[in-house]
């Protein structure tokens, strides 16, 4: 019984730890490195993004994105003629006949959205 | 703004300030370690580290502590998930640095030393660690001031679980003798159980 009190005495002994005088300074110290790290991390993960946007880039640059672009635009317009043909009073094909620049449009909001989702799969790695 | 920040935090209990620094909230865990920081800071000195390693590895554990905040279950209170923690990378870096080997190694004193004349008038619990050879300071203070138990200590110091509890116990003995002159039973290390 008695060395049963006496380790609870010690706990509360261990546990009254007197507060240091340079406690605020000390918890300062630990929220800048905080900061740093976090920082760090963000610059990490931008330039992952940049390097990542850099790649996709070139990749559709190598694939010869532009042709393809270009071909559809055209495609999209022999499209629209035939529709046109077909019927001269439809007022929706005419938002199609800007065939090329649908396309390139789609194609920049692809790209926006893989730097998105990249920039989020790494944040969350 | 910074401080208006750390005041809201100010009033919040530990459990709450964990949840927020497990949103990321930087002040919020800033506000914990305001509040812990010292008793993180003594485990360490009473394991034996200096001043200036003690807030070292008090700083890591707190780093530590917040990217594995997501991990603490409130269980048990946050001071004491942090000075395991603490305590488990202060052995590290003793192994790492090749001094934990030499302090297993060191002599046991056989008999405690000759209790103090005021003891009971002054309880002083860093005086007393003093009289405690390096690896029953460790061991007492691992078990006692950072919630470990005998095995996990055992773990951390790579001791078999019998040496451990062997220092626990002269440890203890050499502390009551310093702490509490006039007791009148031998302490047995039951702090955990196996």
């Amino acid at each position: 019984m008695a060395e049963i009190e006496f380790e609870r005495r010690l706990e509360r002994l261990f546990a009254e730890a007197p507060e240091l005088a340079d406690a605020g300074p000390f918890a300062d110290r630990v929220e800048r490195r905080l900061d740093a790290g976090w920082t760090a991390r963000r610059w990490l993960i931008g330039a992952a993004g940049v390097v990542g946007g850099v790649i996709g880039a070139s990749q559709l640059m190598v694939s010869n994105l532009f042709q393809r672009v270009e071909s559809a635009g055209d495609s999209a317009r022999a499209l629209t003629n035939g529709l046109n043909h077909l019927s001269t009073s439809t007022d929706w094909v005419s938002a199609v006949s800007s065939g090329g620049v649908t396309v390139w449009a789609a194609a920049a909001l692809a790209v926006v959205m893989m730097g998105f989702v990249l920039t989020r799969v790494i944040g969350e790695i | 703004m910074a401080s208006s920040r750390h005041m809201k935090f100010a009033s919040l209990h530990d459990v709450e300030l964990c949840g927020f620094a497990a949103l990321g909230e930087r002040p919020a865990f800033g506000e914990l370690v305001r509040r812990h920081g010292s008793a993180v800071r003594g485990v360490l000195r009473r394991m034996g580290a200096p001043p200036a390693e003690a807030d070292d590895v008090a700083q890591d554990a707190f780093l530590t502590a917040f990217e594995r905040i997501a991990e603490f279950r409130g269980e048990g209170t946050f001071a004491a998930w942090v000075k395991k923690i603490a305590a488990r990378l202060y052995l590290r870096r003793l192994q790492r640095e090749r001094k934990l080997g030499a302090l297993s190694a060191e002599a046991i004193e056989d008999d405690p030393p000759p209790p103090r004349a005021d003891a009971d008038a002054t309880i002083d619990l860093d005086g007393a660690l003093k009289a405690l050879g390096a690896t029953e300071r460790l061991c007492v203070t691992m078990c006692f001031g950072a919630g470990l138990s005998h095995t996990e200590a055992a773990e951390a110091l790579n001791l078999p679980l019998g040496t451990v509890k062997s220092h626990v116990k002269r440890g203890l003995d050499k502390l009551r003798a310093r702490l509490a002159p006039d007791g009148d039973a031998v302490l047995e290390g039951r702090r955990g159980n196996g």
